[in-house]
């Protein structure tokens, strides 16, 4: 193999009598992708050696870059020895030494070294953290760099010694190996310690498995992740031995898989199963109180929507658990609907199955029911004079119901309910000063419907809501058991204002006239009333940093009946995302008394490097916090710490209160850097 | 008082309906914004407008009972939508659009005088709540566009 | 500024005795009768000892005594001297200070080693080299 050939570059040459040949003055040497700069190069041709006196630098690809004050290396550059240097990797991780031998062109031995990502300025001598080591080796193939007797300082004070170190270098991100440990104390399980270990199967997968020990816990959490040419997995899981009251061994396991099929289809996997009900909450894996493992096939296209899922429930909820043979366990359902253009309108046609089946047989608590509908619905905008636009829609639904152990319903039953909807719109705009932008749409909807059959049972149109998503649709239940009908007028009114300034402020009011109240809407839901209740919403969005909005239902009395409002700050230093809610106390949903609330996260950036992290849910009717945490970030160029501390005030049988604090470090410059840009700045003074 | 019909003669949108070509969704949820958009923009016939909008959803919490129960769901959406003209690609507006709605989930208690909150009520809440978010989100651009039509439809 | 310090080259690695005869060849001669100096044209060849130097075009001026003081060779210059050759689009050899200065795009190679530069000063006396003007070399790394 013939050796390519390498260039030198210089002000000056000069060849002196034994045939070595003196370079002097901007000196370059280029050969096989390494670039060498120096002062001067004394090239002994005898003896194939190239003397060079700094300041040197030896760029090897973009990645490591090694800066010297003299040097002696073979005239390939692969060998050789330099003094005084120090060796840059990715721009990020510096290892400074008294010398340097590179051997083979691969790897760099580094004596009495000096390792870290931190800016070393001369007003601060000491970085916040660095390896002291008497012999480093990196190894630019396998991208590993191996420490020999390596201390670890943390501000100029050793924390722990070890006689051999391998770490990654800061281009290698899938590197087999430790992760940094991270510390936990919760108030059931004690003062603990995670330490992960990251194994990559090739390019498309790996697994990382995290032993957890503690003082009241033995756990091995797992998350294992594969890429498919078509899809993805995720697996989360853990198993435990600990004191706590559930027996052991306790485990979770959640999987989220996705795939693409042929024909746009798309297949979802979620598996959500827990050994008992507290373990998520105890370890804080997940907050959730109710499981579900679903398999999804789903599409959508412009002009159709097709989904059939298979879903299984699991709730964790103490007040539900001595019941939970008279929940639905299983739900199957299958959806479609189409869009056809026909002549200047549209014809929707669909069809909804559902089968739903609960463990109990207990005549009416354990009931099951299959349902299968047909809809259809042509609908037609017409434009009218004065710039109004007209809707008119008429169509019907079809269904029919199949249902065990409840004798209140015969086994087999069907309704038909058409119906006949005509919307009048009347959008007017007025233009304001300097580019305001003024929208006023009062919209009147009639809509008449009636069902004929029998009486159904009612599964998926229980929780009734009414906001502007619903103030013209053509029924406010949320599934197909229940349809709303006999006669009624939808008014609305909408307000923009936009501002070229970059804020936007709405308002919506809206309320349902009925000709007679109509029974199946049960109190708390505004809409019980022949009058339903005032739908008002308020929207005000000043630039990308602020948002508020606010929907309440308000009855004739001045009642409010539902209020809920959000108000979310970003200004790139401080930003906070605040919740209040109240809902008056309804027999539907089962809530004996009234909820009022608010919750809340923020995060406040104080100096270059601090983050503040807070977040809390205030029970205001019973005067009680129900969760406060608070966290501390620190993000420098080179570490990055967090300390997070929160407390849960909930207590029940099988719930207790806890305080959890956690302890997470991070050193940049070993693997990917995922301190992105925080706290890169030069020496400052 | 100032106001005049945006449809009207002369209005500032006359002629839109039809003007706005929606890109096909990716997603359930994305079928009904689309579907609503197109209701009240008009079928696609002579687009001279392309308008592409993603919607990105998260779930909040809400009214957490002492026994750890979540009996609230906030619904949050993100809507990222632009608007480019179909013969040169400039665009003509764009904007992010950020909305909510909200469900129960109800405990679902052995002296109940209703099966409320049982899990399949809860998962036609969800449902139905996700519908009513892209019609907020779809209503509330189409009232942007119109409004602002003077600024983007030169 | 450009540095202008000189890059010494062993040249030929034996020095040149500039006291051999010289003999020059050439398609035509012209001699100038104001200052006696003598226009050779056309392949001109010139060699002293192991060296020699051909050109399109060379101008000889001789001294008091008729001895040879300097060459100019111009219109594509060779020189050869053992192992080297060197080229470049002019050349004056001085013989009294026994220094050849080539200039122009000058190549000197060596073996497998190529250098070249703007300038080149040859001190045969020393039998050394400087190459001065951005120098580019081309030298093959020992053997893998």
């Amino acid at each position: 193999q013939v050796a390519a050939p390498a260039s030198l570059l210089a002000d000056a040459v000069r060849l002196r009598a034994d045939t070595a040949l003196v370079a002097e003055g901007n000196v370059e040497v280029l050969y096989r992708g390494t670039r060498l700069r120096a002062a001067r190069i004394v090239y002994d041709r005898a003896g194939d050696r190239l003397l060079i006196d700094g300041p040197i630098t030896i760029e090897d690809g973009e990645n490591s870059l090694i800066l010297a004050d003299a040097a002696e290396l073979d005239d390939n550059l692969r060998n050789g020895i330099l003094t005084g240097a120090r060796l840059v990797l990715d721009q990020q991780l510096q290892l400074a030494a008294s010398r340097i031998d590179r051997i083979d062109g691969r790897y760099t031995q580094l004596s009495n070294s000096v390792a870290s990502s931190c800016e070393i300025c001369a007003g601060n001598p000491t970085p916040t953290w660095e390896i002291r080591a008497r012999r480093v080796i990196h190894d630019q193939l396998e991208r590993q760099l191996y420490f020999d007797s390596a201390t670890f300082r943390l501000l100029g004070v050793p924390i722990f010694y070890a006689p051999r170190l391998r770490l990654p270098d800061p281009t290698l991100d899938r590197a087999r190996g430790f992760l940094l440990p991270r510390l936990r104390t919760t108030s059931q399980l004690g003062t603990g310690v995670k330490l992960p270990y990251f194994v990559p199967f090739g390019e498309t997968a790996d697994l990382t498995l995290t032993p957890y020990l503690s003082s009241g816990t033995r756990t091995l959490e797992l998350r294992y992740r594969q890429a498919f040419a078509t899809g993805a997995l995720q697996l989360d899981g853990a198993l435990s031995n600990d004191d706590q009251p559930s027996e052991d061994p306790r485990y979770y396991l959640f999987a989220d898989g996705s795939f693409a099929l042929a024909r746009g289809f798309t297949l979802n996997l979620d598996v959500e199963q827990v050994s008992d009900s507290a373990y998520l909450l105890d370890y804080g894996y997940s907050e959730r109180d109710r499981l579900q493992t679903e398999l999804e096939l789903v599409r959508a296209r412009r002009k159709d929507s097709f989904r059939a899922a298979l879903t299984d429930f699991r709730t964790l909820r103490d007040a539900e658990i001595p019941i939970a043979d008279q929940l639905p366990d299983l739900y199957g359902v299958i959806g479609y609907e189409r869009r056809v253009d026909v002549g200047r309108g549209e014809l929707r046609f669909g069809l909804d199955a559902a089968t739903l089946n609960r463990a109990s047989d207990a005549p009416g608590a354990g009931r099951d029911v299959d349902r299968a509908a047909v809809a259809a619905e042509y609908l037609r905008a017409i434009p009218l004079r004065w710039g109004m636009l007209g809707q008119a829609r008429a169509g019907f639904t079809a269904s029919s119901y199949t249902t065990r152990d409840d004798p209140r319903f015969a086994p087999t039953t069907a309704q038909l309910t058409p119906h006949v909807v005509a919307e009048l719109r009347w959008p007017l705009a007025r233009a304001g000063t300097d580019g305001v932008r003024h929208l006023l749409e009062p919209v009147v909807q009639l809509a008449y419907s009636r069902t004929s059959g029998n009486t159904v049972p009612n599964e998926d149109s229980v929780l009734v809501e009414f906001d502007s998503g619903n103030l013209f649709s053509r029924s406010r239940f949320p599934g197909i058991d229940r349809i709303e009908t006999g006669a009624r007028a939808n008014l609305g009114l909408g307000y923009t204002r936009t501002d070229p300034e970059g804020w936007t402020l709405g308002l919506t009011v809206g309320r349902v006239l009925r000709a007679e109240a109509d029974p199946r809407f049960l109190p708390g839901t505004g809409l019980d009333a022949r009058l339903s209740d005032w739908l008002t919403e308020t929207r005000l969005d000043i630039g990308p940093g602020f948002s508020l909005s606010n929907r309440a239902l308000i009855d004739d009395g001045l009642g409010i009946t539902r209020n809920e409002a959000r108000l979310t700050l970003d200004n790139g230093r401080a930003s906070l995302d605040t919740t209040y809610v109240w809902l008056e106390a309804s027999a539907l949903e089962n809530r004996p008394n009234d909820v009022q609330e608010v919750a809340f996260d923020g995060s406040w950036r104080f100096g270059e490097s601090w983050t503040g992290i807070f977040d809390g849910r205030y029970d205001l009717a019973s005067e009680q916090a129900a969760r406060a945490g608070l966290g501390l970030e620190y993000r420098s160029q080179c570490l990055s710490v967090d300390f997070s501390l929160s407390r849960r005030f909930t207590s029940s049988t099988n719930v207790s209160p806890s305080t959890d604090f956690g302890l997470q470090l991070s050193l940049a410059g070993f693997g990917p850097n995922t301190n992105g840009t925080a706290g890169r700045r030069g020496c400052s003074g | 008082c100032g106001f005049s019909p945006v449809y009207g003669p002369g209005g500032q949108a006359e002629g839109l309906r039809g003007l706005i070509r929606t890109d096909p969704p990716a997603d359930a949820q994305g079928y009904t914004l689309v579907r609503r958009i197109e209701e009240r923009l008009g079928r696609p016939e002579n687009p001279a407008f392309g308008l592409s909008a993603s919607v990105l959803t998260e779930q909040a919490a809400l009214a957490v009972t002492p026994d750890q129960e979540t009996t609230r769901y906030q619904l949050r959406g993100t809507m990222i939508w632009s608007l480019t003209r179909i013969a040169d690609g400039a665009s003509a507006a764009s904007g992010t659009l950020h909305r909510a709605t909200a469900y129960s989930a109800p405990v679902f208690s052995a002296d109940r005088g209703s099966i409320a909150g049982n899990t399949v009520s809860v998962l036609t809440a969800e449902q139905d709540a996700r519908r009513r978010l892209m019609v907020i989100l779809a209503d509330d651009l189409v009232s942007h566009l119109l409004a602002t039509a003077p600024d983007w439809q030169r | 500024a450009l540095l202008s310090q000189g890059a010494e080259i062993a040249f030929g690695g034996l020095s040149q005795d500039t006291g051999l005869p010289v003999e020059v060849g050439a398609d035509k001669l012209e001699i100038d009768q104001a200052d006696g100096a003598a226009t050779f044209t056309g392949n001109v060849e010139i060699s002293q000892g192991e060296m020699v130097l051909t050109a399109g075009r060379a101008r000889v001026i001789y001294g008091a005594d008729g001895a040879i003081t300097e060459m100019q060779a111009s219109e594509g210059v060779t020189l050869v001297n053992g192992g080297e050759a060197a080229e470049a689009a002019e050349a004056v050899y001085s013989i009294e200070a026994g220094t050849v200065v080539m200039t122009g795009d000058v190549i000197l190679t060596q073996g497998s080693n190529a250098l070249s530069s703007q300038r080149l000063v040859i001190d045969l006396a020393r039998g050394t080299g400087t190459l001065e003007g951005r120098v580019r070399t081309i030298f093959q790394p020992g053997a893998q």
